[in-house]
C-alpha cells in the first residue's frame, strides 16, 4: 500500500487537516485573535462593486482558482531530480509551517489595513523607498514569469502536436461564449452547455488535425513563441469581456475537471495497480545542471508549498470581500493546504513513470527530458479507470496536454495585462507606459528569453523570484505583528529561512550563468558546462560548435544580469523590511508608554 | 412519551435537512467561486469605469470641467443623483498596481 500514489494524498489529507485544523487554530488563537464583530473593509466601505462581504464558500473557490494553475503541477518536475522523497517532505513541511501562514496572513493584514494591497501596505510599513523597490522587482519578476510561460506553452504545442487546433477551439469557445452571454443575452446555463460540448468537439479536432513536432526544425519553438505572444497581445489590448473574462470562464472546466480526475487516480491506484516506481531519493547534487538540493528544492517547487503570487492576490481582492474576519482562514489557510494537495498529486503523476516511460517522453521532446511528462503520468493514472483502450489514451493525451496549455496562457493573459498597468505607472506618460508599446516590450524580451535561454534555469529564475517574494510577504506580515504587539516569531524565523534560501538559489543560477561564459571564454576549470542556450541558438550536435556564440554568449550575460537585478532588489527589499521589524519591535507597547509618561 | 420522540425525530430530520442545505449551498457557493466570480467581478469593474465617465461627463462643468452642455447635464442630473456617493467613494479611493492584478 505504501507505494502507491494513495499514500501521498491521504497522508497529505491527515497532515493538512492537523496543519488546519490543530496548528492553524492555535495560531489563529495566539497571534490574529479573529473577532467576527469586528468590521471588515466588505462592511466598512461597500460599494458593490470591489468592496462587498461574499460567503466564505464563493471566496474559497475565488481564492483557490486565482492560486492553482501551472506552478504546483510542474514545479514537482524539477525537484524530482533530488528524488521523490525530498519534494514530498518540502510539500508537506513547508505548506504546513509556512505555506497557509503566508496565505491567511496576507489576507488578514489587509483586512486590519482597510482593505488595502500590498503596494500600500509596503509603502507604510517600510516607506517610499521600500515600496519602490517592491515595484521594481515586480517589473523583473513579470518578465521571467512571461518568459517561463511563453516557453512553456510553445513547447507544449510542439511535443503534443494535436494541441494547437484543440487550444484555438476552446479559445474561440471562449469568445463566442462572451459574445453570447454579452452581447446576445442568452441564460448563462445554456451557453455553459454549449461551451463544454465545444470544447470536446475542439479535442477531437485536434486530433484529426496534428501539426506535426519540429516542422521548422530548431526554429519551432520560436515560431510558436510568436503565436502565444499574438494570443497574449489580443489578451491584454482588448476589453476583458471580450477575450479574457469568457476564455478564463470556459477554461475553467476542463482544467479543474483534470485536478478531479488526477485526485480519482490518485486515490484508486490500489486498485488500479499503479504504484511509484521511481526513485525516492538522488542525492544533495545529482545533477549540476539543476544544483545543489538546498536552495534549489525550495525554488523549484514554485507553488505547491509557497507562493508569492498568493500573497498578492489575497491582499488585492479576497481581503475585499471577506464577510466576517473569522473566514480568513478557511479561505486564505483552506485553499493554500488544497493546493499542497493538488501539488502532491501532481508528484505521483511523475512518480508512476518507469524510466522507460520517462525515456518516450523525453524522445517525444526531443532532448535529455520531458516537462510534458505530466501528460503522460496524467493519462497513466487516469486512463485505467476509463478502460484503459489506446482510443482513450489518446484522447486523454491531447486532453491533458491542452489543460496545460490553457493553465498557462489563462494565466499570462493576465500577467501581460498586469504588466502594462505596472508600465503606465513607471513609465508614465513616456512611450513605454502606453497601451501598445507596454504590452509589445512586455512580450518581447520575455520571447527573447523563451526561446533562446535554457528553460530549467528559467523556471529556477522564476521560482527564486516567486519564492522570495513569499519571503518578502511574510516579512511584511511581520512586521505589521510587530507593530500591533502580537506574537511574530511564528512568521519571522519562516520569512528569514524563505528570503535566506531565495537569495541563495538566485546567487546559484547566477554562478551558474557565469561559469557558462567563462567556460566558454576558456577558463578550463568550466569548460564542461557550456552555454545555456537553447532553440535557434544551440549546438546542432555535441560536438559541432555554436551557430551564433556572440549573442548565445551575450543573452548568458544578460540572465546574469537580470539574476544580480532580483538578487540586488531582493535583498535591498529585504534590508528594508528587517529595519522595519526592529523599528516596530523597539517601540514601546501602549502600558510601556503610559508608566514612562 | 411518543409525541417528545415525535418531536425529536422532527428535529433530526430538521438538521439533516438543514445539513443537506448547507451541503449544497456550501458546493453551489464554491462552483460558483471558482467559474464565475472572477467573471462577475470583471463586469462590475467594467461596468464601474463606464460609470465613472458618465458621471465625469454629466457633472464634469461642476469640476471646473465643462464636457456636456449644462443643459444636457441637467436633463441627466437625475440618473447621475443617486451614484454620486459611491462615485466619490471610488474616485478619492487610494489606488495601486496591486490592487490591479485581479
Amino acid at each position: 500500500m505504501a507505494n502507491y500514489p494513495f499514500i501521498f494524498v491521504v497522508f497529505a489529507i491527515i497532515a493538512y487537516g492537523i496543519a488546519f485544523r490543530v496548528y492553524g487554530k492555535w495560531y489563529d488563537r495566539t497571534v490574529w485573535k479573529p473577532d467576527p464583530k469586528r468590521t471588515t473593509p466588505a462592511h466598512m466601505y461597500m460599494d458593490g462593486v470591489e468592496y462587498f462581504p461574499v460567503s466564505k464558500y464563493v471566496l474559497w473557490g475565488y481564492q483557490f482558482k486565482s492560486i492553482a494553475a501551472l506552478g504546483p503541477i510542474l514545479g514537482p518536475f524539477v525537484a524530482l531530480s533530488f528524488g521523490w522523497l525530498p519534494a514530498l517532505i518540502w510539500i508537506i513541511l513547508g505548506n504546513f509551517f509556512i505555506g497557509w501562514l503566508q496565505d491567511y496572513g496576507a489576507i488578514m493584514v489587509s483586512v486590519r489595513n482597510e482593505g488595502r494591497s500590498f503596494g500600500p501596505i509596503s509603502y507604510e510599513l517600510t516607506g517610499p523607498k521600500g515600496r519602490n523597490t517592491l515595484l521594481g522587482f515586480l517589473l523583473f519578476y513579470m518578465i521571467i514569469i512571461s518568459a517561463v510561460f511563453i516557453y512553456l506553452v510553445a513547447t507544449f504545442w510542439n511535443i503534443f502536436p494535436t494541441t494547437f487546433v484543440a487550444t484555438l477551439g476552446i479559445f474561440a469557445t471562449g469568445i463566442l461564449a462572451g459574445r453570447l452571454l454579452y452581447k446576445y443575452r442568452i441564460n448563462v446555463v445554456r451557453v455553459t452547455i454549449l461551451a463544454l460540448v465545444l470544447i470536446v468537439v475542439s479535442i477531437f479536432l485536434g486530433r484529426l488535425l496534428p501539426i506535426p513536432s519540429n516542422f521548422l526544425g530548431n526554429w519551432t519553438i520560436a515560431f510558436w513563441a510568436v503565436v502565444v505572444c499574438g494570443i497574449l497581445f489580443a489578451g491584454s489590448i482588448l476589453p476583458m469581456p471580450v477575450f479574457i473574462q469568457p476564455v478564463n470562464y470556459v477554461s475553467f472546466f476542463p482544467t479543474y475537471l483534470a485536478i478531479i480526475l488526477i485526485l480519482i487516480g490518485a486515490l484508486l491506484s490500489p486498485i488500479t495497480n499503479i504504484s511509484l516506481v521511481q526513485a525516492s531519493f538522488k542525492g544533495f547534487y545529482p545533477d549540476p545542471n539543476v544544483g545543489p538540493l538546498w536552495p534549489i528544492l525550495f525554488v523549484a517547487i514554485a507553488c505547491g508549498a509557497i507562493s508569492g503570487w498568493h500573497s498578492l492576490v489575497g491582499s488585492s481582492t479576497t481581503s475585499k470581500q471577506l464577510d466576517i474576519e473569522t473566514d480568513a482562514h478557511p479561505v486564505g489557510a483552506g485553499s493554500m493546504l488544497s493546493e499542497g494537495l493538488l501539488a502532491l498529486a501532481s508528484v505521483s503523476c511523475y512518480m508512476v513513470l518507469t524510466n522507460d516511460e520517462m525515456k518516450v517522453a523525453a524522445e517525444a521532446a526531443g532532448g535529455v527530458r520531458n516537462i510534458g511528462s505530466w501528460v503522460y503520468g496524467a493519462v497513466k493514472l487516469t486512463s485505467a479507470y476509463f478502460g484503459g483502450g489506446e482510443a482513450v489514451k489518446n484522447f486523454l493525451t491531447t486532453y491533458f496536454g491542452v489543460v496545460l496549455v490553457i493553465y498557462a496562457l489563462t494565466v499570462q493573459a493576465l500577467v501581460t495585462r498586469f504588466w502594462r498597468l505596472i508600465s503606465a505607472e513607471v513609465f508614465g506618460q513616456n512611450i513605454l507606459g502606453q497601451k501598445y508599446p507596454a504590452t509589445f516590450v512586455g512580450l518581447l524580451i520575455p520571447w527573447i528569453f523563451a526561446i533562446t535561454g535554457s528553460w530549467i534555469n528559467l523556471w529556477l529564475y522564476f521560482g527564486g523570484s516567486n519564492q522570495l517574494l513569499a519571503g518578502l510577504a511574510i516579512m511584511l506580515i511581520t512586521i505589521h505583528l510587530a507593530r500591533v504587539k502580537s506574537p511574530s516569531i511564528y512568521t519571522l524565523i519562516p520569512a528569514t529561512f524563505m528570503i535566506i534560501t531565495t537569495l541563495a538559489a538566485l546567487l546559484w543560477e547566477i554562478y551558474d550563468f557565469t561559469r557558462a561564459v567563462l567556460g566558454y571564454l576558456g577558463v578550463e576549470e568550466f569548460t564542461k558546462f557550456g552555454l545555456k542556450v537553447a532553440g535557434p541558438l544551440a549546438k546542432p550536435s555535441p560536438d559541432a560548435p555554436y551557430p551564433y556564440p556572440t549573442i548565445s554568449v551575450l543573452l548568458n550575460s544578460v540572465f546574469i544580469l537580470v539574476g544580480v537585478m532580483l538578487f540586488l532588489l531582493g535583498l535591498r527589499m529585504a534590508y528594508y523590511t528587517y529595519k522595519a521589524y526592529f523599528r516596530f519591535k523597539a517601540e514601546p507597547t501602549p502600558a510601556m508608554a503610559r508608566e514612562s509618561a | 412519551m411518543f409525541w417528545k420522540k415525535k418531536d425529536k425525530e422532527k428535529e433530526q430530520e430538521k438538521e439533516q435537512g438543514s445539513e443537506k442545505t448547507g451541503f449544497k449551498k456550501a458546493a453551489k457557493g464554491v462552483l460558483y467561486g471558482m467559474a464565475s466570480h472572477g467573471h462577475v467581478m470583471s463586469a462590475l469593474r467594467t461596468r464601474m469605469y463606464l460609470e465613472h465617465l458618465f458621471m465625469f461627463i454629466t457633472l464634469g462643468d461642476m469640476l471646473g470641467i465643462p464636457v456636456l452642455p449644462p443643459y444636457y447635464s441637467l436633463r441627466i442630473l437625475p440618473y447621475a443623483v443617486p451614484n454620486i456617493k459611491s462615485w466619490k467613494m471610488r474616485v478619492f479611493r487610494e489606488r495601486d498596481f496591486t490592487d490591479a492584478i485581479f
